[in-house]
């Protein structure tokens, strides 16, 4: 008891000043992780002065952040050997099964492969499966929503990319391995979006998914409406204001498109004659959409107002790509099916706005029943790093078969995002995008033991656990240097602690 | 008078469709459950095994063939699972309807000192929200009051009734603090960064909160004019009413137990406790149970382990702590049907299976005081308990045949059901 008392003034000096009138007290006993570094001020005020330390730097990482690498992963050739193989492909669950990985490739997929120069990984008694994709994501960005006006399809988040947000690492320990980073639900027509993998470590440029598909978002109901907050100034505040802000829109980019398209066929003496239509950015991006080059994925709710932009769509001769939420999507299955449009909805998200009063856990089930390719989501940086549970929700609420189910959070969305040709799922020549489960990927119990992005690992468990120590030990160092630098006189400022935003659709910057 | 007729037949074709389940009349026959696997609720199960019911207890409990009484019905559980209800702890469900419409919120009471609040009043039993629990094997909840320092207290209630009286099986079974944060997040909206700093007022806001306390002990029973607030601070200062503290910071959680065991209060419960992790021997020592965050959390740092949230439930109950589970979170009411997933997932990083089953049965039922009619399948409790076809921790096998509250039969049909029927039965039209 008596080597505890310096803890006890250390209290005392502290906030706690109603424990003053007590001779035992059970904060002797607490167990103080600040004891060294108590120790320690207590040595080096006796020493103050009498020497000028030199402080160990302490090494920068990838990103310099909670989890870095020192050094940047390199892809690696890679055998997994007989695991449970989720194909996602005709050849279904494969067990006893090896797979490898060259090149950041599946090389090959079958039993007893001979795989030279790799390193082999026991996966006996382990799920295999494709990474999980998440259609709907708002992490990894700086801001998320330009709610100035009721388009805004001129603004990209591949603008805004933040490669150091440390949900990317918490997806990838869940097994994450692309993403489609959406603009927010403010205005009816929102932002161009980005789809990443996160590659932990690299630059916001290094996340990117080559080559793939450019999207934009749109978004219908009670967050353009601007319904739970107070404003009343900006249309549209009705379903049939955003029903013409579509209208208004399209038939403006059609006009802009006519409009190059008689100047750039002008002859060449006539176009130096005609003053150029202006060039306008956001005009551009709804042309793609016309012409078939852009893809939409629309947030959306509620019946009539996904008929009503299928309806607006179909007069401009445009699919919509993917409603996303889509909670009422089950009404007009059949609807969506024609139009042929995908939907990427929650599991179980409902009773949050009015809009979701009807939503049902069944959404996705009945979906699939009708033909709909169906998606889960998260939209949540919770949720996503837990996908595989939401999965299985397609199981437990409309009886979706297991196989369904898991290409839910996979293929589907690999599907919607129209990037199913290199990834969704385990088939030579695809990326090697996998992940090592310690169980059936859908079961309560299982846990993402590795994640590998295009051969590399950039997710392991064991990894991960020791770097816990390692950010411990490195806390502590830091720490105490500065309390080092304290004692010795130098200038002192306050720390405080940094807290990322968390965005969601509705986050309004 | 035909119209009059019709009117009255909309309207009570309109309310059926709006309504709750209609809530299940008494027990009438007694029911034996055969051959099921009974996970008891205290970490233990037994195979192959039967339960009896009668008049709203469970009577019996053995191997098919130890049954010595007859009972009017049987149903044959054979290969299937039977729970004692989940019991959700630290729950809102029946308080706020819808989040974003003010009008069905009744949680958001103002004032800092409220200890006169009773949840109990505004619970609505009817709420949609509330029945879609069931279907997922959640009986029971303990629904509590969230705003203000002392923000009033809470009460245990059963989640299938007519009415809140009908609900409550605890009342006013505890009152609530919520410690006052050791730090506060700069507003963007004010210009400020968004970092995290001291909360200044920390002391004084501490120092307000004894000051109420010590002029509520002062308070006299006798006088003739009653301060109503003070005066429903009496039970838990006298010791006969639990104080559930709601704190998630280290400094927050010690300075809050030393705080309230100064004044005299015995019957301490942490709710939330993200920290406490950080000061096990101090919580055992004091004998604190703990109604810890929901695992479906994000880490509190960026460099905190990705997997504390998951991990916490094994590092409390290996200090030998009791814990049950906070539901308490973003969307928690709609996400408080997924009570089961959070002990599996707790369950996945380190909990036995069956002790996770434990947490949020006989361990939420110790906790909330309920034990000696919830929380485990004995003779002479509560028959409040589920058939599921598997593990009810799963996802995929938490298919429920059959749920009884005190040994009423539940409908396990919702709103939510409804509609995906109605849907099916419009697409199989063609």
């Amino acid at each position: 008891m008596k080597q505890k008392t310096p803890l006890l003034n250390w209290r005392l000096k502290s906030a706690v000043q109603i424990i003053l009138k007590v001779k035992e007290h059970p904060l002797m006993d607490v167990q103080f992780d600040g004891w060294p570094i108590l120790m320690n001020r207590l040595k080096t005020r006796k020493k103050r002065s009498k020497e000028s330390k030199h402080h160990s730097p302490v090494a920068v990482t990838f990103p310099n952040n909670g989890f870095g690498f020192t050094s940047l992963p390199k892809a690696q050739n890679t055998q997994f050997k007989n695991a449970t193989v989720w194909t996602n492909e005709a050849e279904g669950i494969l067990t006893n099964t090896d797979v490898w990985v060259e090149n950041g490739k599946i090389r090959a997929v079958g039993q007893n492969l001979s795989a030279p120069g790799t390193v082999e990984i026991d996966a006996t008694g382990k799920h295999l499966t494709s990474g999980i994709i998440d259609e709907h994501s708002h992490i990894g960005a700086s801001s998320i929503n330009e709610g100035g006006h009721n388009s805004s399809a001129e603004v990209t988040i591949e603008d805004v990319i933040n490669p150091d947000d440390i949900n990317l690492y918490r997806n990838l320990s869940g097994g994450v391995t692309t993403l489609q980073i959406l603009h927010g639900s403010a205005n009816p027509i929102g932002g161009r979006s980005a789809i990443i993998k996160p590659r932990w470590g690299e630059d916001a440029d290094g996340l990117l998914y080559k080559g793939a598909a450019p999207f934009i978002k749109f978004a219908l109901g009670e967050n353009v409406k601007q319904s739970n907050w107070s404003s009343y100034a900006r249309f549209p505040q009705t379903r049939m204001g955003v029903e013409q802000v579509f209208v208004d829109y399209f038939q403006r980019a059609k006009e802009y498109q006519s409009e190059w398209s008689t100047y750039n066929s002008l002859g060449r003496k006539a176009k130096a004659n005609t003053i150029a239509p202006r060039y306008d950015l956001e005009m551009e991006t709804l042309v793609e959409i016309l012409e078939g080059k852009r893809f939409i994925s629309c947030h959306s709710y509620v019946q009539s107002e996904i008929n009503m932009l299928m309806k607006v769509a179909e007069r401009f001769g445009v699919t919509i790509n993917t409603f996303t939420h889509i909670l009422e999507g089950y009404k007009v299955a059949d609807k969506m099916k024609d139009h042929g449009v995908g939907g990427s909805t929650f599991s179980d998200w409902w009773a949050y706005k009015f809009e979701v009063n009807d939503a049902i856990p069944y959404n996705g089930a009945i979906m699939h029943s009708q033909g709909v390719t169906v998606a889960f989501n998260s939209d949540d940086a919770e949720m996503s790093r837990r996908l595989n549970q939401e999965a299985a929700k397609a199981v437990k609420y409309g009886g979706v078969s297991e196989e369904d189910a898991w290409k839910f959070v996979t293929l589907n969305p690999a599907k919607l995002m129209h990037i199913d040709d290199q990834v969704g799922s385990v088939k030579v020549g695809k990326s090697a995008d996998l992940v090592l489960w310690n169980n059936h990927p859908m079961s309560i119990y299982a846990v993402a033991e590795k994640t590998m992005i295009e051969g590399v690992f950039y997710y392991e468990l064991d990894r991960a656990t020791a770097q816990i120590e390692k950010i411990r030990q490195e806390r502590n160092q830091l720490i105490q240097q500065m309390v080092e630098a304290k004692n010795g006189g130098a200038p002192t400022q306050k720390t405080p602690k940094k807290q990322a935003r968390e965005f969601h659709c509705e986050t309004l910057d | 008078m035909k119209n009059i007729i019709y009117l009255f037949s909309t309207f009570c074709l309109s309310f059926v469709a709006i309504a709750q389940q209609t809530p299940a009349t008494i027990q009438g026959e007694s029911i034996l459950i055969v051959g099921a696997t009974l996970h008891i609720g205290d970490g233990t199960i037994i195979e192959n095994a039967s339960l009896g019911m009668e008049d709203g207890k469970i009577v019996e409990i053995g191997s098919n063939e130890s049954i010595g009484k007859e009972y009017a019905a049987t149903i044959n559980a054979t290969g299937q699972h039977v729970y004692p209800g989940f019991i959700a702890a630290n729950s809102t469900v029946g308080m706020v309807e819808i989040d974003a419409i003010r009008p069905t919120n009744d949680l958001n009471e103002i004032g800092t000192f409220l200890p006169n609040i009773r949840t109990l009043i505004a619970y609505n039993a009817e709420s949609k929200v509330v029945e879609s629990l069931r279907p997922n094997g959640i009986l029971t909840a303990q629904i509590v009051p969230t705003r203000g320092r002392i923000a009033g207290s809470s009460t245990i209630v059963q989640l299938d009734a007519w009415n809140w009286e009908d609900a409550a099986l605890k009342t006013d079974e505890g009152m609530h603090i919520y410690w006052p944060r050791s730090y506060r997040r700069g507003n963007p909206t004010k210009g400020e960064d968004p970092l995290v700093y001291d909360q200044k007022n920390y002391d004084k806001q501490v120092q307000n909160l004894d000051t109420y306390l010590k002029e509520a002990k002062t308070f006299n029973l006798k006088s003739e004019k009653k301060h109503l607030p003070h005066a429903a601070l009496q039970a838990a200062l006298g010791g006969d009413q639990q104080v559930y503290l709601h704190a998630k910071e280290k400094r927050q959680i010690l300075d809050g137990i030393v705080f309230l065991q100064k004044h005299g209060i015995k019957k301490i419960v942490l709710v939330g406790g993200d920290d406490a992790y950080l000061i096990l021997p101090f919580l055992k020592k004091n004998n604190i149970p703990v109604i810890v965050s929901r695992p479906h959390r994000l880490p509190n740092t960026p460099d905190e382990d990705v997997k504390l949230p998951f991990k916490m439930a094994k590092i409390l109950m290996d200090a030998g702590l009791t814990i049950t589970i906070d539901v308490s979170g973003r969307m928690e009411r709609m996400n408080t049907r997924n009570l089961p997933f959070y002990a599996g997932t707790f369950a996945a990083y380190g909990v036995d299976k069956e002790k996770a089953v434990e947490m949020i049965t006989l361990n939420a039922a110790k906790i909330l005081g309920i034990e000696d009619r919830l929380g485990s399948l004995s003779v002479g409790k509560d028959a409040t308990l589920f058939i599921a076809k598997g593990d009810a921790l799963d996802m995929r096998t938490n298919q429920l045949s059959h749920a009884f509250i005190q040994g009423r039969k539940l409908s396990l049909k919702t709103h939510q059901t409804e509609l995906w029927e109605r849907y099916m039965e419009k697409f199989s039209r063609k």
